[in-house]
């Protein structure tokens, strides 16, 4: 073996391969501190203005009841996507465990739609839900349950939860490979007693394979929290935030803001909201897994 | 010493790495050997060029003006950056940061009016006066179109072509059918529209998309065009009024409620270019949109005249051209203004308008070019109209309006579909035009 040379050509090679990292950082972390500084400045109009406001676009924003309802349609987002998304995760994936061999077909099945961009998905789903062409309202009128076709994204009150439903179908595949890999981590014997206590599937799963997923669950909810936070993409396709302004999100509002309307500063400020509301769900997390990862 | 010098070597390692991602210019630099010492490095001459013509017949049309601008500058190399978004929302956004970055394209597409004055507003832009004189524009373009490029006394922009906002699509068919005319002002279009509604349930007497909800605004202005005429529209969208109290606006608003239950009850969920289909088919009866959706329904196969008709609206109290005109600018700091100049004159010139708007859809606004360049009938009228109507700049995608408020705007009315609420319409309106200052925004329409 040859001898380690000497500590300072070391030390250069290691700050060279640190490099592309502190780069990133830097230009990562610069741009939050960036977006913070315009939020706080009144810059309206194409050019930068440097107007320092103090916390002015924060107090207009709480003002609006835009904010509110694009921060309610965020939050709906939460609740009905997070939970639905990971449950079927998580009944999928046990589904797949118990499918045996069947299960090299069907995982990549419900792991597709992830590869899929969201431009794609929100185009499909526009497709199918529209209310006359639809795929979903023609398939229930031919099974002779027309009276259940809904007007979808042509409704205020459904369109946020037609949003959503195309969410599920794409997330649903993420969930069920982080359960799978927990349910995987689950030690072989716990099962082998169950089984010899003579438990069914249905009990495995509610008392043992439920208990021994936490840490996959936070994981996901973790996730998903972030992307229902930042979603934009499909609302942006399927509806445009509409119909009328009844499925805007911070998101959304914060590209409108500061493309369409050239409130630079306020959409600075709308960034800045989404980040603290990430932050409030990804610093717990993180804190918690630190301390897991001690223990 | 070794310390510093691995410090510096690492500084001079990022150093390059930065360097490599920062933006190569895309000047193609080509030497070119002469006589006389020194050699000098002459840049190849060459237009970068950002527009939003992308749908089929637009890129065809901007075919024609590259054809007319290589025919006369054979040197110039033309460097295309077409971005897809329908009325340059895609290309706002581009061009937003790329001018902050200071690295403008050597033309780029911008609708007259307060979009122009976005650009202006930011000092982004140089003035055109000399391709304006040079052409005599003053003289062959109407003064509306004057008054839309000009900002602080002068010209920012070389327009070369107008759409129609303001015509009425109807089925021939189903008017024949029902022995119904076509309307002439709101009240008639309700009536008609209750008639149609009244003998085929199964239709719907007013087609809209408000999944584009520009859409929306397309339909209120006719409803304001005809319930109060010209003046009353552009003082609403320059802010002029005091939209709270105002009785017309209330009116106009008043009749928009009056044609909720005969819209299309799944707008929603539609953009605009699914409606022509289904206005050819028949299921739907009418439908208010700009001259691009001929387009559309020729190349569906529907025969203008048989399957479809459509007529200038309102005709009452005033017929008028609602105009939406596209223009091309000239940067600041450009690398290639000459390139720029001769882009700006091609433009201007009638032979190009002419053989672009035919597949543009459009009309030309050249005065030379005649009515009769164009080879369908809903064109020559549109021409005709151009040249006898007077001339109103459309409030939508941001001709006359001030962007800022039309996003919100465009909100309100998509709203307003699904609740009908007049008040809180109108209050909001208020609400947004005062905290917006449009009245401010909008003194360039004024300035004498």
């Amino acid at each position: 073996m040859r001898p380690i040379p000497d500590m300072s050509y070391n030390r250069l090679h290691i700050l060279l391969f640190l490099a592309p990292i502190f780069i990133i950082v830097l230009l990562l972390y610069g741009m939050i501190a960036w977006t913070m500084a315009v939020s706080m400045d009144n810059w309206v109009g194409m050019a930068p203005v440097w107007k320092f406001n103090g916390l002015q676009n924060y107090v207009t924003l709480f003002r609006m009841e835009r904010f509110w309802g694009s921060l309610r349609n965020n939050l709906t987002w939460m609740v009905a996507f997070i939970i639905p998304s990971a449950m079927l995760g998580l009944v999928l994936a046990y589904g797949l465990v118990l499918s045996g061999r069947a299960e090299s077909l069907f995982r990549p099945l419900f792991l597709y739609p992830l590869a899929l961009s969201f431009v794609v998905t929100g185009t499909l789903w526009a497709w199918m839900y529209d209310p006359e062409a639809g795929v979903i309202n023609n398939i229930l009128k031919s099974i002779g349950l027309g009276s259940l076709s809904q007007p979808w994204i042509a409704s205020p009150r459904q369109a946020t939860f037609c949003l959503i439903g195309a969410a599920i179908w794409q997330y649903t595949g993420f969930a069920m490979t982080l359960y799978l890999a927990a349910i995987r981590d689950i030690p072989g014997e716990i099962f082998e007693a169950a089984k010899v206590d003579g438990a069914s599937d249905m009990q495995i799963f509610r008392h043992v394979v439920v208990p021994n997923v936490t840490q996959a669950t936070m994981v996901t909810i973790a996730m998903m929290t972030i992307f229902s936070l930042k979603v934009f993409d499909l609302v942006w396709v399927i509806t445009f935030g509409g119909p009328g302004t009844s499925t805007e999100v911070l998101g959304f509002f914060m590209f409108v803001a500061t493309y369409r309307q050239q409130f630079v500063g306020l959409g600075a400020a709308i960034s800045v909201i989404i980040l603290i509301l990430a932050a409030a769900v990804v610093v717990p997390y993180a804190w918690w897994s630190m301390k897991k990862l001690q223990t | 010493m070794k310390r510093l010098l691995t410090l510096l070597a690492i500084a001079a390692v990022l150093a390059s790495s930065l360097v490599a991602c920062a933006p190569v210019p895309q000047v193609i630099e080509k030497e070119v050997v002469v006589t006389a010492t020194p050699v000098p490095v002459v840049v190849e001459k060459e237009l970068t060029v950002y527009h939003w013509w992308t749908a089929g017949g637009e890129k065809q049309a901007m075919d024609v003006i590259f054809k007319h601008f290589r025919a006369a500058n054979p040197d110039i190399k033309i460097v295309d950056n077409p971005l897809a978004g329908g009325g340059g929302i895609t290309l706002k956004t581009v061009m937003q940061g790329m001018l902050a970055a200071k690295m403008p394209p050597d033309t780029f597409q911008s609708l007259s009016g307060s979009e122009l004055k976005m650009y202006v507003d930011g000092a982004y832009l140089d003035p055109v006066d000399d391709v304006w004189a040079a052409n005599n524009l003053d003289t062959n373009y109407p003064a509306v179109i004057n008054k839309m490029v000009t900002f602080n006394g002068k010209k920012y922009g070389i327009p070369m072509n107008a759409h129609r906002a303001n015509w009425l699509f109807y089925n021939v068919p189903l008017f024949k059918e029902l022995g119904l005319e076509p309307p002439t002002n709101v009240d008639e279009l309700i009536a008609v529209a209750k008639a149609i509604k009244e003998a085929r349930p199964e239709v719907s007497p007013i087609g809209l998309g408000s999944r584009d909800k520009w859409t929306a605004i397309f339909l209120f202005d006719v409803v304001l065009l005809s319930e109060g005429g010209p003046d009353v529209y552009e003082q609403f969208y320059t802010g002029q009024l005091d939209v709270e109290t105002d009785p017309v606006i209330r009116a106009a608003m008043e009749k928009y409620k009056a044609l909720i239950p005969y819209l299309y009850p799944y707008h929603g969920a539609k953009i605009w270019s699914d409606i022509p289909g289904p206005l050819g088919e028949g299921q739907i009866g009418m439908m208010v949109i700009g001259d691009f959706a001929a387009a559309q329904l020729v190349q569906a196969g529907y025969v203008e005249g048989t399957d479809w008709e459509a007529v200038g609206f309102p005709q009452e109290p005033e017929e008028v051209f609602l105009m939406i005109v596209d223009t091309f600018t000239r940067p600041v700091g450009i690398k290639h203004p000459e390139a720029n100049t001769a882009w700006l004159n091609n433009l201007a010139d009638p032979d190009t308008q002419a053989e672009f708007n035919i597949i543009k859809g459009s009309i030309a606004i050249h005065k030379d070019v005649p009515d009769s360049n164009y080879p369908d009938d809903l064109h020559q009228r549109a021409s005709a109209a151009f040249k006898g109507k007077r001339i109103v700049p459309a409030s939508a995608h941001g001709a006359l309006a001030p962007q800022n408020f039309l996003s919100d705007w465009q909100d309100i009315l998509t709203r307003f579909l699904y609740t009908g609420d007049v008040d809180a319409a109108l209050s909001q309106t208020a609400l947004v035009m005062t905290s917006y200052d449009v009245a401010g925004q909008s003194e360039w329409y004024w300035a004498k």
